[in-house]
This record gives C-alpha cells, sequence and structure tokens, in this order.
C-alpha cells in the first residue's frame, strides 16, 4: 500500500531542484510513475515529497534542428513511437520505443523515467549508448552534458544528482553510410538481453562499429573488444559473425531469475550477429 | 423447451460486468467496517519468542491486534484434509508469509502503520525447503504429533507416516516385475514440475462479522458450504450460526476452494467486535496457495509389437508447510498416472510432502496437469522406439468407453481415440512439416466431480418469474448462464424470465462445492430436477383446474395449455392459492446413485484431457512458439458452446504457462518471483498462432442432457501435447517449465543440463 505523500508541482526547472534539494533523500522527481509508484507500493523505497515535473512546461518537446535529435525527458514511450520528427530522423528509435514494456506502461512511461531509474533491464539506455546519446542534466540555472556510456554507473545508480533533473536526451540521427540496430529477447515483462548496434561503413569497408549490451550486467555497457575488431574490417559476414562472438565471449553477464549467466553469453552473440547484420544492411541502404 | 439449450446465449452476467456495476466482496460497504492486515513471518521455519503489540495498540484507528494469545479459548486448527493449521501462527512459523499477527484498523494506513509497530522476535529453526531436504533421514519435522483428519478429507485410512510424508497415496493391480520383464522396450526417467501461481484476477477477499447470534462472513470463495462448516467447527458454534455469503468471485481456478483467509478474518472481526475486511494483494495471494511443485520417477514398457504392458510411478509433490488440498492432489495425480491405457500391470506411490514453503492446494487440472505429460512423453518415445507413428500407437492401447480405468471406480465413459484423431487433424498430423516445426499430441484423464452431492430450489413468483436458489459460486465459468438455459428450455419460460441468486448459506442450499468441473454435471442436473419438480406442480394446478389428463397438457411460453387455450403461470399460481401472491417451490437434489459417493468409487465421470500441438523452435534463442495448439471439450452435450470453449481456451492458456514459463522460484523458502512483475501470467501476447477448440457431444455424460464437465482437461492436455511436439524434434523433455535456456540446453548447445531432471529423492 502506498504510504502518504505531498506531491509538489513546480513549474520551472530551478524550481524543482530546489525543491529536490531542500527535501534531500525524502525527495524524488516524479514523472510517469511507472516505476516509482511501484517501489513505493510495495515499500522498497519511502519518500515523503513527490516532485511532479509534468507542470513544468515543455519538458515533453520532442524537436529537429537540422543536426541534432532533442528528446525532452517527458517524452512518453507513445509519443516516442508515434512522433513524425523521430520517425523521419530516428526510425529505430521509434521501433525500439514500441518494443518497450506493455501499452500502460508505453503510455505514461518517459524516456527519462526509463534512464533515470537505471533498472539494468532497459532497451533504452542500451540504446542509447550505443547511438553515443547526450544527456542533459539541469538545476538551478545550470546544464551539463552527460555522454550516455558516463551516465550509468550501476545498478540503479546513475551520476545524476539528488538535485539534478533530466531535462532532454540529444541524438544525431545516422548519416551517410552508416546504420543502426537494436535486437532485443524478452520472456518477461522486461527484456532478458538486448544488443544495440551502430556501423559506419565506406567502400566495403567499416570505420567504425559501436556495440552496446545490456539487460545482462548491472548496466549497458560498450562491447570493446568486439568494437575493435569492427575497425578497419571488411564488410563481410565472417567479420560480423567474429565480432558478435567476442560480444559474447567477453560480457559481463550476471545469472538471475532471467537466466544463467551462460544462457545469456549465448543469447548476447546470437543478438549481436542479428544487430550487426542489420545494422550493415541499413548502411548500405544509407549509402544508396 | 424454448430452445435455448445448446446456443451461444450471452452471459446472464455480461452487462452487469462489462460496465462494472457486478459487486465483489472488495466492493461491499458495511457500516463500521474496519480494514484488516496481515503481518507475515521473514522466516520459513523459527520459533515465536515473543511478540509484542502493545505499541500498535495504542496508535489512532487501531481497534484490534489479534495474535496465537487470543486463542486461547479455541482448537484453532483447521483444514479440510489434515487439521495442521492455526488460524494465526501459534508457537512457531513455518513459512515466508505465515500469518503471526492481524490488525484491524480505521483505515487502511492505520493498520499498515500498526503492522509497523509491531515487534516479533524469532528464533530461527532449520528448515526443510525442498523436497529432498524434506525427505532426507532426520529431516527436521515440520509437523510434530499425529495427523488429524479434516471434516472433508475423504481418503479413507488416514495414518501417521514417516518423517514429512503428509499423505501417502498407493494403488497396483497385476505383476509389475513381471510385466516389465515380459516388454521387450522400457522407457524410465526422471522429471520435475515446478511450483505455480493460480492467478485469479481478484486476491482472496473476506469480510467477517460476528454478531450476537451469527458469524456472517461474505468472501471470495469457491466452496461456501465446506468453509461455513470449518468455520462453525472452529469457533465452536452451530453450523446454522455461521452464514457465508458468496458474491461475484473474480476467478479462482483452484486458489479459493476449501478455506483459505476466512478464519483469520473471523478470528480478527471476533477480537474487535466490529466487521473487518482483509483483502490479501497479489503477493500475499502467492503465499496464500499455489500449484504443487514435484519430482517424479516414471518407467513404462511395451512388446516390440506396440502393445503396452506396464507403467510404474513414484510422485513426490511438495504441499508445503499446511496439507490444504495436498493429499487429494497426491491422489488425483496417483489416479492420473497410469493414462488411458490397458495395462498388464501398473503400480502407483504418490506422496505428498511437507516442506518449509507456503502451502499448495488446488489449480485447474491438478494431478492431470502434474502427470499427463510424463506418461504420454513415455508413450511417444515408446512409439518410436518400436517404430510406429504416435497416434496409431495411441489408437491401438487407449481405453474404450466401458473399460476399467482404476480398480473398483468407475469405467471410462468417453471416445478417447475419436477425441485424439480430431486434435491430431487440427494440427496437421502427417502432413510435411516446415523446419524445426514439431507436433505431438496427449491423451489423459483427470478424476472430476468430487463427491456427487448438490441441491437446488426454484421458486416460481407470482409475476411468472423464476428464482433459482443454488450453491454454486459464479466463478467467471457462467454457471449462472447455464443454470438459466436448463430452467428455461425445462420450464418453457425466456431466459430473461430466470434469475438466479447467490450463494449465500442462509438461504440457497447445499452445493459440495464449485470445482473439479462439477457444476454443470451435478448443481445442473439439481437445477433440471428442481424444474421438472416444479413442472409437475403446474400440470397439476392446470390438471384440476380443466379438469382434464395429463397427456392432454403441455407446458411452454410461460403457460400450461391444452390444444390452443393457455393458463399462464401467474394464473395457474392465483387460481391454486385463491389470491395473487403465492409462490410455487421446486427441488431437486443429486446424491450417490450408487454406493456412497467416495472418492474410492468414483469419479463422477472421466474428464477428458485431450490435446494436440504444433511448434516451431528456434535452434539459436531455444525460443518456442507455438503455431497451433488443439484441445478436445469432449462435453457430452454443451449446454452453452461458446462458453464451454471459453473454458477450454482459458485452460490452454494456463497449460500454455504451466509448460513454457511459469515457475515459482523459492531461495531457502523465500519467494523470488513474488509480484507479477516477476512472474509471468500468461496474456494474450501469449496465444498460439491458432487456436482450436473441438467440442465433442456424444451424450455419455451423467448431467443433463447428458453432459459432462468441461474446464480444466485441457490444462492437463496441452503440456502433454507442446512436450510431445518437442519430443517430435528430437528434444528429450523433462523438466517444465521449458523455457529457451532448457531448450537450448537439451540441444546441447550450452553443455549438458546443469540441475534439471531432479534425482528422485
Ligand atoms: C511492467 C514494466 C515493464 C517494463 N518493460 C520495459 C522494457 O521492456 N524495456 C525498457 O526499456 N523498459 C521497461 N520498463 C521500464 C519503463 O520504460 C519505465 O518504467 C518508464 O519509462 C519509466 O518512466 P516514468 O516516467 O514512469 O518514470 P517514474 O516512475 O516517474 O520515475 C522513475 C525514476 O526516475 C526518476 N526520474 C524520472 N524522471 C526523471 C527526470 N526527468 N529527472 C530526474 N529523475 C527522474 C524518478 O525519481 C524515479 O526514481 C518497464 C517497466 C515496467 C513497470
Amino acid at each position: 500500500m502506498l504510504r502518504p505523500f505531498e506531491i509538489h508541482e513546480p513549474t520551472s526547472i530551478a524550481e524543482a531542484s530546489r525543491l529536490l534539494a531542500d527535501h534531500g533523500e525524502d525527495a524524488a522527481v516524479y514523472a510517469g510513475g511507472t516505476e516509482l509508484i511501484l517501489v513505493m507500493k510495495e515499500g522498497l523505497a519511502h519518500f515523503r515529497h513527490l516532485v511532479d515535473i509534468k507542470t513544468i512546461p515543455g519538458l515533453e518537446t520532442i524537436a529537429y534542428d537540422g543536426a541534432v535529435l532533442r528528446l525532452g525527458a517527458l517524452a512518453t514511450h507513445r509519443a516516442i513511437e508515434r512522433s513524425a520528427v523521430v520517425g523521419r530522423h530516428a526510425p529505430l528509435l521509434a521501433s525500439v520505443a514500441s518494443q518497450v514494456a506493455n501499452p500502460r506502461v508505453r503510455n505514461v512511461g518517459t524516456l527519462g523515467g526509463n534512464l533515470c531509474f537505471a533498472e539494468p533491464h532497459s532497451d533504452l539506455g542500451t540504446l542509447c549508448v550505443a547511438w553515443d546519446a547526450v544527456i542533459v542534466l539541469a538545476r538551478d540555472g545550470e546544464e551539463r552534458s552527460v555522454p550516455a556510456d558516463r551516465f550509468f554507473t550501476g545498478v540503479l545508480e546513475t551520476v545524476r544528482e539528488p538535485d539534478e533533473v533530466l531535462v532532454r536526451v540529444e541524438l544525431r540521427p545516422f548519416g551517410p553510410g552508416t546504420g543502426g540496430a537494436y535486437q532485443r529477447f524478452a520472456m518477461h515483462e522486461r527484456p532478458t538481453a538486448g544488443v544495440a548496434a551502430v556501423v559506419a561503413t565506406r567502400g566495403g569497408v567499416i570505420q567504425h562499429g559501436r556495440i552496446a549490451i545490456g539487460s545482462v550486467g548491472p548496466m549497458p555497457v560498450r562491447a570493446s573488444e568486439a568494437e575493435a575488431m569492427l575497425a578497419g574490417a571488411p564488410l563481410r559476414d565472417e567479420a560480423l559473425r567474429e565480432a558478435a562472438k567476442a560480444v559474447g565471449r567477453h560480457a559481463e553477464v550476471m545469472d538471475d531469475l532471467y537466466g544463467s549467466a551462460a544462457y545469456k553469453r549465448h543469447v548476447l552473440t546470437v543478438l549481436a550477429a542479428r544487430a550487426l547484420r542489420e545494422a550493415v544492411a541499413c548502411a548500405r541502404e544509407e549509402d544508396a | 423447451m424454448s430452445g435455448v439449450v445448446g446456443t451461444a446465449m450471452r452471459r446472464v452476467d455480461a452487462a452487469e460486468k462489462a460496465t462494472g456495476a457486478a459487486r465483489f466482496t472488495g466492493d461491499l460497504a458495511l457500516p463500521g467496517l474496519l480494514c484488516g492486515k496481515v503481518l507475515r513471518s521473514p522466516f520459513p521455519h523459527a520459533r515465536l519468542v515473543r511478540v509484542d503489540t502493545s505499541a500498535a495498540e495504542r496508535m489512532p484507528g487501531v481497534r484490534a491486534v489479534l495474535t496465537g494469545g487470543d486463542l486461547a479459548d479455541l482448537d484453532p486448527y483447521y483444514g479440510h484434509a489434515i487439521k495442521d493449521r492455526p488460524i494465526v501462527a501459534l508457537e512457531r512459523v513455518r513459512f515466508i508469509g505465515e500469518p503471526v499477527a492481524a490488525v484491524a484498523a480505521d483505515d487502511e494506513a492505520a493498520a499498515e502503520e500498526a503492522l509497523r509497530a509491531i515487534t516479533v522476535e524469532y528464533e530461527e529453526l532449520p528448515a526443510v525447503t525442498v523436497l529432498g531436504e524434506a525427505l532426507a533421514a532426520g529431516a527436521p519435522r515440520v509437523h510434530e504429533g499425529p495427523l488429524r483428519p479434516g471434516l472433508f478429507h475423504g481418503l479413507g485410512d488416514l495414518r501417521r507416516e514417516e518423517g514429512n510424508i503428509c499423505y501417502h497415496y498407493h494403488f497396483a493391480r497385476g505383476d509389475l516385475e513381471s510385466a516389465f520383464a515380459a516388454s521387450d522396450v522400457v522407457v524410465e526417467g526422471e522429471y520435475t514440475f515446478p511450483a505455480v501461481y493460480q492467478y485469479a484476477m481478484e486476491p482472496h477477499t473476506v469480510i467477517a462479522q460476528w454478531g450476537e447470534s451469527e458469524i456472517t462472513v461474505w468472501a471470495s470463495c469457491q466452496h461456501p458450504y465446506l468453509v461455513r462448516a470449518e468455520l462453525a467447527d472452529l469457533f465452536r458454534v452451530p453450523l446454522s450460526a455461521v452464514r457465508v455469503i458468496v458474491p461475484y468471485v473474480g476467478g479462482g481456478f483452484g486458489s479459493k476452494s476449501y478455506t483459505k483467509m476466512e478464519p483469520l478474518t473471523v478470528a480478527l472481526a471476533r477480537k474487535a467486535r466490529r466487521p473487518v475486511r482483509i483483502a490479501n494483494s497479489i503477493e500475499e495471494a502467492m503465499v496464500t496457495t499455489r500449484r504443487h511443485n514435484m519430482r517424479c520417477w516414471m518407467r513404462t514398457g511395451a512388446t516390440r509389437d506396440g502393445a503396452v504392458v506396464a507403467r510404474q510411478c513414484r510422485i513426490w509433490l511438495d504441499t508445503g508447510a499446511y496439507a490444504d488440498n495436498g493429499p487429494r492432489v497426491a491422489a488425483t495425480a496417483g489416479d492420473a498416472a497410469p493414462g488411458a491405457y490397458r495395462w498388464r500391470a501398473v503400480g502407483v506411490d504418490a506422496w505428498a510432502v511437507y516442506t518449509h514453503t507456503p502451502p499448495a492446494g488446488s489449480y485447474r487440472a491438478f494431478g492431470a496437469a502434474h502427470m499427463a505429460w510424463i506418461g504420454e512423453s513415455q508413450i511417444d518415445a515408446l512409439a518410436r522406439r518400436v517404430g510406429l507413428d504416435p497416434l496409431e500407437f495411441r489408437r491401438r492401447n487407449l481405453l474404450r468407453p466401458g473399460e476399467e480405468v482404476r480398480p473398483g471406480g468407475k469405467p471410462l465413459d468417453a471416445d478417447l481415440v475419436g477425441d485424439v484423431t480430431k486434435v491430431a487433424a487440427a494440427v496437421g498430423w502427417g502432413t510435411p512439416k516446415p523446419p524445426f516445426v514439431g507436433r505431438g499430441v496427449g491423451v489423459g484423464l483427470l478424476a472430476a466431480g468430487a463427491q456427487p452431492v448438490s441441491t437446488a430450489v426454484l421458486r416460481l413468483q407470482a409475476d411468472g418469474t423464476v428464482v433459482l436458489l443454488v450453491s454454486t459460486t459464479e466463478l467467471g465459468q457462467g454457471a449462472r448462464t447455464a443454470f438459466t438455459q436448463i430452467v428455461a428450455d425445462e420450464l418453457g419460460v425466456p431466459p430473461s424470465r430466470v434469475r438466479v441468486a447467490g450463494a449465500d448459506t442462509q438461504v440457497t442450499p447445499f452445493d459440495r462445492s464449485t470445482g473439479a468441473s462439477r457444476s454443470t454435471t451435478l448443481a445442473g442436473t439439481a437445477v433440471q430436477r428442481a424444474s421438472a419438480d416444479l413442472r409437475g406442480q403446474l400440470l397439476e394446478i392446470a390438471k384440476r383446474v380443466w379438469g382434464l389428463p395429463l397427456s392432454a397438457l403441455t407446458v411452454r411460453d410461460g403457460a400450461v395449455w391444452h390444444e390452443t387455450d393457455a393458463l399462464p403461470f401467474p394464473e395457474l399460481l392465483a387460481r391454486h392459492f385463491g389470491m395473487v401472491g403465492g409462490e410455487l417451490i421446486g427441488r431437486g437434489e443429486v446424491r450417490p446413485e450408487r454406493g456412497s459417493g467416495s472418492y474410492a468409487e468414483g469419479p463422477v465421470f472421466w474428464e477428458v484431457c485431450v490435446g494436440g500441438a504444433e511448434v516451431h523452435v528456434s535452434p539459436e534463442t531455444g525460443q518456442i512458439r507455438v503455431r497451433r495448439l488443439a484441445s478436445v471439450a469432449d462435453v457430452g452435450k454443451a449446454i452453452n458452446p461458446q462458453l464451454v470453449e471459453a473454458q477450454d481456451e482459458g485452460a490452454s492458456l494456463q497449460g500454455l504457462g504451466n509448460t513454457l514459463f511459469e515457475e515459482m522460484i523459492f531461495e531457502n523458502g523465500q519467494l523470488m518471483n513474488g509480484s507479477l512483475l516477476d512472474y509471468h501470467v500468461p496474456t494474450t501476447a501469449d496465444l498460439p498462432d491458432a487456436f482450436h477448440t473441438i467440442i465433442v457431444e456424444n451424450g455419455d455424460g451423467p448431467g443433463p442432457y447428458g453432459a459432462k464437465g468441461v474446464g480444466e482437461g485441457a490444462l492437463a492436455a496441452v503440456p502433454a501435447a507442446i512436450v510431445n511436439a518437442l519430443a517430435d524434434l528430437g528434444l528429450e523433455i523433462r523438466d517444465l517449465p521449458v523455457t529457451p535456456e532448457r531448450v537450448l540446453r537439451c540441444l546441447g548447445v550450452l553443455g549438458a543440463p546443469a540441475g534439471t531432471g531432479g534425482a528422485a529423492p
């Protein structure tokens, strides 16, 4: 059962940040509430002050300025999936958003909430890490940008300070010759494993590939051994297969209710191969 | 007959449920109703050193705090099979989640705060949380002392067994050793089945009121009369001083069979002297009852030319800390183990075993769901060994109607060969298969009906409306609709003229239980008989009025007719009573027709569990996709074909969950996936690509119009069919659920199966 709490409705980031600072450990940002209310209901956490950021104008905006796609923290999975702007400039993101959770969570759960909660079994974190997304945090009067692969620090942990609000995520659409893909495997509500790949190619050679794996360890991470194998490799299936094997081999993987480490390693290899092939195919299309 | 029997008439509760007007126990309001909350044990086994409730009692809004100390004037043990369970923990706790204290307060927040203010000092004791530990020599005992039989054990002689054995069921026929010696091929294996949660949308909810002369209970229970008897016994009052009322129930599937949260709620209301409601959360429901996890060893023999010879089986069912329905589950699993084959010799032992885990009880198709897939996978293995098509092998060996199933029990009453042939065709048997696609069928029998005792009363009102009083509970299965159809046809009135009252032990007459696929068959017969009784009375009145012989009269359209003259029911009533306002009462009963009606002489009928599956396996991820699923609803007569289909589809989907992914995972007695976030209940997203329910109406059931029960069989058939479809692809499945990881292990992709196929203890 939910214990009593007070809801604050700030109208600016500065006000939200001050409320968070004032109430310290007793306060939490309240976005869609799909994670927050659950943990409070189950008695795993109790906050006496919820700072509802839905009353801050503009935080749900999705916009593209010709170079950067900016997704407001309050953009829901559904909004991302349906956004024409995302559909045009980052269709991969729309497709991943459409696979998250279930319709109820997609309708109210937000991008910012997904990233800030840092639940290890997440799709969007993995995708952001491979995409080199930039996460923008703000407090009273200042903003700072954190690359996605430095945002997560552990299970349910990020670099966000308690009085900071995630305000937006910034992505650069893939250029010519670059393609991306995401592959997930899910048996339960949340994914068991996910692999995101972004591959840049030129003239039959892979210039570089960024691969992120998620849901298998405490946080999404880059598969650096596999990335090193891809750099400069010929655009041949064998190269992709070998890199995929390296993804599974080197991954740091936890045993949990979703499966054993051995199984997850195997699935990562399968997913990595699929994601790399798809990313390469998509790069070729972009090139054409 | 007005002709609604056999049609897909719309559910009588459809509008009420769709609009939210239907009332469930959680919707009821009573003056002064308090909110009850339960403090539960964090240890699997511990001595209660001290329970200090003084701080909680002083908190604002708190009206009563109940502990074991409040029960000193009672013999506080209950259990319909074995009286082994205290209303609230007394000297020790036996599982994580066992109630240790309960609070009644003005609102939920106050009750929760009070729970936090109770301090309990535990002294941890060694626990046995898995079957192997419980069965080990010298294992700590979950229960000491003799077993006391419950009010409805129906188990014959109850003996105290060794160690942690709660109950042992055994039967044998023929000489096993010589029969196996005479078998040319023998398959043998060890198997496991997981603990499973029966997820009902509405968790257990009870309101209790302790009055001067009556204990009144509103409960989401399946068997109000059995709950009444247990409450009367516990609280030392006459049966008639306990009134159990059952509003609509939001799904049961066995989880609300027998007595669950009712004694604790009554004890709390007794202390508070105010009405109290305890409503379990899903997390609490999960530790209130579950399906038995199981280990099993089985061997089966056949001749080279494809005749089955012998089967032997040992079954260990983990019943948790209290027996609940474990003994019956063990007996039913034992009955299901041989399957529907003609054996020269068969021997079955089934044990219900106590462990320090949450109690396990009934869940749709219990026993048969545990066993059918095991027996049927051995049948397939034998068929392959002797070079026969599994369908052909079954045609040769399946029992025919009239043949003995179990010594001393009811002979087979269904055409299984016809049934399995139909499902095989529905999944494309014999047609070419794409790569990684396998097909399988499964056949089983489930002892259904429980004890054949049901009664019904029909009241014909002055305006010609009929009110049916019957204590079958409406769980979503559609009992009220089926009964309405029977009454409408028997009395020749439109269904809109029939009302079915909710179960209320002070008003609606005795029905043994709502479960075991029995309601349409047994309570339905009582309803049909009550209708016939009422019709007879109406004819008698018309005969007197008109001075005509009965043979000249017919009943239809709410009237008695002679040629073109009609006497509508209201007029008949007015003539009979000499005033407007009297009513006629029809009564119907069902009781054992031969013998005592005991389980040993039963079952009332054999419920058919026949299914077919076509699956695709991804060799890369191990993921199984069910392409086609077919089940037979061998109902004798489908009173409402749409409800029959809905029953079968629900059972199939649960069967799919039980086979592919459902599992309650315990570590040292702690449930690790104790919420719906972590425990995957099947949803529409898990539906197979195609789903066939084949309704078979051979008129061979003991119920109205030759009907017999359905709704459970598919849950036993689907695991068997899927496991055999996997066997068709060369996967030898020994452990459910068949997760993708297990598939890959079976394929040898991840190395040998580790920690599976649990060695028999
Ligand atoms: C049943 C279920 C299934 C799911 N399945 C998936 C899945 O398949 N894949 C996947 O990727 N995810 C999955 N999720 C996670 C889902 O994406 C998140 O629940 C959702 O996006 C969280 O957003 P929210 O707005 O509801 O966050 P909230 O619950 O409001 O907040 C979550 C946390 O983040 C903090 N927070 C929220 N917004 C901000 C902000 N702007 N700045 C600072 N802190 C903030 C809150 O204080 C809280 O600690 C699932 C969740 C559930 C409940």
